[in-house]
């Protein structure tokens, strides 16, 4: 049996009277990527914070490498790199000096190691903090919680603001420190993101945990979006298996399509199209369309 | 622990310079002038006599005499130290853990293995050392100052409870302001805050001068604690004026420690 390097037991957290979190239970384990997706104000920022012991919960609790994530705060943090969602870092330090100064508090020397990683992620050594740009603010963030190499790593939005090829490159780090065996916990709201890494996945919403699923469950539902202008008043009939959420209008028509692509195309190119968008639905809709009934309840 | 002392002492040497400076050079500038204020102080005490009552008891003119250079720091020098040193002090305090979570930068600091109370620690211990500079550095070229202009031999006890007083207040201010800054992290500026708690304190210390009716407030305000005038006369700080200051510099440091460490950090 793999160990359990995260576990939460009706972790609760109220902001005075407002709700934070509510019953969150999960469990992640050794050398898993774990997504936690969510719209915003769902609570992954609170939840994160509160595994990190900067919030106190109101009710239950969290246990990360079997400690308790208030009282051995600083003894799980030293296996423990992380990434803020808005990085708000020394402005006034150069970038050398603030993973110097991240490096003591791990009592390694890691001057190697940080000239590396600045190389790989093209990040200015000797620049002020002040002076770098969104992205290299982020990959900053991103050398810092890598760099004494952690056993977990907790990403809160790691990659927004990243361009593509940073993206990329960021998450072959990340699938290279998972083959080491580091445990991943990836806060997102951009499910394909969280498709691409990630081993099981708990969608949060409102504060509570809807459904801790496995990735492959929900990639083998491929949704997509579809919507189609067309070029006349829809008198024909337009109607294929997997067509869900259907809207239709004068000259256009949108559905959740969860259906053979091929299906699609075939159907497509009988009719006459002046406009159409294919794109990925929205979280929210695959699970309300998915858990809809676990939401309503 | 030590990481963040050093960075913090690192980081803040520069506002110390700054206030150590401004006081120092005021304070070489008036003591220079003092062989000539000396030289007619009998005059000039009696003309001060002719000032308004408020003003005489606001700088101590009633008590001190001009011909003693001690009198003269006391009441030419000393309320720059006092009132100064105490913004210096309260500032200081009151932003150095503050700051952190108005920049959010203790987001970075919290993810890193340490202990809430070792952050604490840290801030303190560099206050500490800073306000302990201010005063020492401030001593010691005063100490200077006042042999160079002397006119007579001046008692060596008493100049030393004119330094060690305004540290002790100094400190006072600072655990204050520490420990407003962990209990209401959501105050906009400390620095206006502090100066505001400070000249409040110094118009409450005037105040208790003026009638007897009010004079219980003299207990409320640390100015009144290390008042020059009454250092110089009674050749001691009153050991009640002593018990306050010790207490609320414990208590604040206390409560400081207990709250930060339960309390959410919210950014």
């Amino acid at each position: 049996m793999s160990k359990i390097i995260i576990k939460t037991v009706n972790l609760t957290k109220f902001y005075g009277k407002s709700r934070g979190i509510l019953d969150v239970s999960f469990e992640v384990e050794e050398g898993e990527i774990f997504g936690f997706i969510g719209p915003n104000g769902a609570g992954k920022t609170t939840t994160i914070r509160t595994l990190l012991g900067f919030l106190i919960p109101t009710k239950g609790r969290a246990e990360i490498f079997g400690l308790d994530s208030v009282k051995d705060s600083h003894i799980i943090k030293r296996q423990i790199g992380y990434v803020p969602s808005e990085v708000n870092y020394y402005d006034d330090m150069k970038t050398e000096d603030l993973l110097l100064y991240s490096s003591k508090f791990y009592l390694k020397d890691l001057r190697n190691r940080i000239k590396e990683l600045c190389e790989i992620f093209e990040v200015p050594l000797g620049k002020k903090i002040r002076e770098l740009s969104f992205g290299n603010k982020k990959k900053l963030a991103v050398i810092q919680a890598i760099l004494h190499q952690p056993r977990l790593l907790i990403l809160d939005e790691p990659t927004a603001g990243l361009d593509p090829i940073m993206q990329n490159r960021f998450f072959e780090i990340l699938k290279e420190e998972n083959k080491k065996g580091v445990t991943i916990f990836f806060s997102s709201h951009v499910l394909n993101e969280v498709q691409k890494m990630c081993n099981r996945v708990a969608i949060i919403k409102e504060g509570e945990i809807l459904k801790i699923e496995e990735i492959e469950k929900l990639r083998s539902n491929n949704f997509k979006r579809v919507k189609i202008d067309f070029r006349q008043k829809v008198e024909f009939e337009f109607n294929l298996p997997g067509m869900n959420n259907v809207r239709k209008e004068d000259s256009s028509i949108e559905f959740l399509y969860m259906g053979d692509l091929e299906i699609l195309i075939k159907k497509l190119s009988q009719v006459k199209v002046q406009n159409l968008v294919i794109e990925e639905p929205s979280l929210e809709e695959i699970f309300l369309h998915y858990y809809g009934k676990e939401v309503t309840k | 622990m030590k990481t963040i002392f050093l960075k913090e002492f690192k980081d803040n040497k520069k506002s110390f310079m700054i206030w150590l400076i401004s006081v120092v050079i005021y304070n070489i500038f008036v003591m220079s002038a003092y062989p000539t204020v000396a030289k007619q102080a009998s005059q000039l005490d009696v003309l001060l006599k002719n000032y308004p009552t408020a003003m005489i008891k606001a700088f101590n003119l009633d008590k001190l005499r001009l011909s003693n250079v001690l009198d003269y720091f006391g009441i030419e020098s000393y309320l720059i130290i006092t009132l100064v040193g105490s913004m210096f002090a309260m500032i200081f305090a009151s932003t150095i853990l503050s700051k952190e979570e108005k920049e959010r930068s203790i987001e970075f600091l919290l993810s890193k293995p340490v202990k809430r109370s070792e952050i604490v620690t840290a801030k303190l211990l560099c206050v500490l050392i800073y306000v302990f500079l201010f005063d020492l550095i401030f001593a010691m070229v005063n100490y200077v100052s006042m042999h160079v202009v002397k006119q007579g031999n001046f008692d060596i006890k008493v100049f030393l409870l004119l330094s060690v007083g305004p540290f002790l207040m100094h400190l006072t201010f600072a655990s204050i302001g520490f420990m407003i800054s962990v209990i209401l992290p959501k105050v906009k500026s400390m620095v206006s805050f502090s100066i505001g708690i400070i000249f409040t304190m110094y118009f409450l210390e005037l105040i208790s001068d003026l009638t007897d009716k009010l004079k219980d407030l003299r207990y409320f305000t640390p100015f009144k604690y290390v008042d020059a005038a009454e250092l110089i006369f009674n050749k001691r700080i009153e050991t009640v004026y002593l018990s306050i200051m010790f207490t609320v510099i414990l208590l604040s440091i206390g409560v400081s420690y207990l709250i930060y460490q339960k309390r959410d950090i919210l950014i």
